[in-house]
């Protein structure tokens, strides 16, 4: 059973338990207009309640994630109109995404596409993918999580080269930076990505929910707190259905079969 | 009257087969800012281009390529600092080596005569050579006071081992047509009048050939060249997963199918 809905720069494809979200401006290499932006966080928003969907895939299609922000859009505003419009501070849906968020980039992931790559929770990366902050080229630095999210996960001197140079990295040099689960053909990284939710979707939602918050909890918090938090959320899942599922289907052999309780 | 720009590189398109011909022979091939913007040009169509299934490079006249123009480099045409020699390298050769190396569709060398330093180069990027009696490589850095470049650092020691290639590197001496051959540096010799007709039958059967297994192989055999054993397997699976998913795979095991049939 595949839904889709109508959207006029993305496409979601709805096959449960997951959603595949596709960029769809290729003819601009996908640029992050904020008409995309509205339309991209408000179908995150809705997959997010949508409970039939436990795991979604986000992808730019076969050619190109996306080629950074729509500078035409961009090249004459002023710093207070930038402000109001808080373009870059619109993520949330995205950032705060609570299903696991597989991103499958093939070709371009720069500048905002690089950061929306980075926003998600396993990156898949075809061959031809190349991650960068092309921003300092343009007089500007990157303003939707570029210069925070690189750091914490492929370390300061790596992230320096990337901010500073403006030079893409390819998918190969980012997979041994750490921020690239697996590398494959081209046309094997929409599938593979979608093969990952797959995966994922069979998981106990809870538990692949608050996996995925404790995870990102050790970017914001110092330790100690990141380990009591793990330790609430550990004891909590005792209270559902689903760890009584999981634990009796361990122990009688089977598999388990998870309703999200 | 329009000056002409002289063709240091020719290149023309024929039933699938992408020729790429230096076309300097009065000066052996040498590669000079010209030639490297042709030959920029011409590999990059080669790539881009559908219509070519298999690319073949060679020379026009005695030689392969006889390398850099160290004439032109001494009068300092674009390559006068060392700055500007490590730019060139690094802007200019850089990408016509690596395109060689990883466009999906098989590049063979047609080694018509000697292939020297950076003509070396080119030469072994390819992946396939055929050479004649007349052909050899020389690695000539040391013989003008440098350090390999091109790549051979990298392609050398795999395709001859390292004491092939260090002593090529440390004497400027030349490896002959017979020991390439040997070595499997070259993958067949035949006699010069024969190389033509040689080369394009196998650059015929190649562009014959499902384009996607072509591609899918090179692929996988330059994935390996910088991965682990089980990373190599991976990527196999996964390249096999997208290639069986083609229409040229449906197509070759209907073909499988029939071929036996009328055996039987």
């Amino acid at each position: 059973m595949i839904a889709a809905m109508a959207y006029e720069h993305i496409q979601v494809e709805i096959e449960p338990p997951i959603a595949t979200v596709t960029l769809n401006r290729p003819k601009v290499l996908n640029a992050l207009s904020p008409a995309l932006i509205q339309e991209m966080t408000g179908a995150l928003a809705s997959l997010d309640a949508d409970e039939s969907v436990q795991a979604v895939v986000l992808t730019g299609g076969p050619k190109v994630f996306a080629a950074g922000a729509d500078i035409g859009d961009m090249a004459d505003r002023s710093a207070v109109e930038q402000l109001t419009r808080d373009q870059t501070g619109r993520w949330g849906p995205l950032a705060g995404f609570t299903k696991p968020l597989i991103a499958a980039v093939n070709g371009y992931a720069l500048g905002g596409g690089c950061e929306v790559a980075l926003m998600c929770d396993l990156i898949v990366a075809g061959e031809t993918a190349r991650f960068g902050q092309p921003e300092i080229n343009l007089g500007i630095i990157p303003g939707a999580g570029g210069t925070q999210r690189w750091p914490r996960t492929a370390g300061k001197y790596a992230a320096m080269e990337v901010m500073l140079t403006g030079a893409p990295v390819t998918a190969q040099r980012a997979y041994e930076l750490g921020i690239v689960n697996r590398v494959v053909p081209a046309e094997m990284t929409i599938p593979l990505a979608k093969r990952f939710a797959r995966q994922i979707a069979e998981k106990p939602p809870l538990a692949a929910r608050l996996a995925k918050e404790a995870v990102l909890k050790a970017f914001e918090a110092p330790l100690a707190e990141g380990l009591a938090s793990e330790r609430k959320s550990f004891y909590f899942l005792f209270a559902t259905e689903d760890q009584r599922e999981g634990m009796h289907a361990f122990l009688e052999k089977r598999k388990g079969v998870f309703k999200g309780r | 009257m329009a000056t002409e720009v002289e063709e240091h590189v020719k290149a023309h398109t024929h039933d699938g087969i992408g020729l790429i011909r230096f076309n300097r022979p009065e000066k052996m091939n040498a590669i000079g800012a010209l030639t490297r913007q042709q030959l920029a040009e011409a590999i990059k169509q080669a790539e881009r281009d559908d219509a070519v299934r298999v690319v073949v490079l060679t020379g026009s006249g005695r030689a392969f390529c006889s390398g850099a123009d160290v004439t032109e480099m001494a009068q300092g045409a674009g390559m006068r600092t060392p700055e500007d020699v490590g730019n060139v390298l690094r802007n200019e050769y850089m990408p016509m080596l690596t395109r060689l190396r990883t466009m999906p569709k098989p590049v063979i060398a047609a080694l018509n005569g000697p292939a020297v330093g950076i003509g070396a180069s080119f030469a072994l990027a390819c992946d396939i050579r055929i050479g004649t009696p007349e052909s050899y490589l020389l690695e000539a850095f040391v013989n003008i006071g440098l350090a390999p470049d091109g790549g051979v650092s990298w392609l050398l020691p795999r395709l001859a081992g390292t004491g092939i290639a260090y002593e090529m590197f440390f004497t400027g001496k030349p490896l002959s047509a017979s020991d390439a051959h040997r070595l499997g540096v070259i993958n067949r010799i035949v006699p010069a009048d024969r190389l033509e007709e040689e080369v394009r039958e196998l650059a015929a059967q190649l562009a014959a050939q499902p384009r996607g297994a072509l591609a899918g192989a090179k692929r996988a055999v330059n994935h390996a060249l910088e991965s682990s054993f089980e990373q190599a397997l991976e990527f196999e699976s996964y390249l096999q997963e997208a290639q069986a998913a083609s229409p040229e795979f449906a197509e070759g095991v209907q073909n499988f199918l029939a071929r036996r049939a009328a055996k039987k």
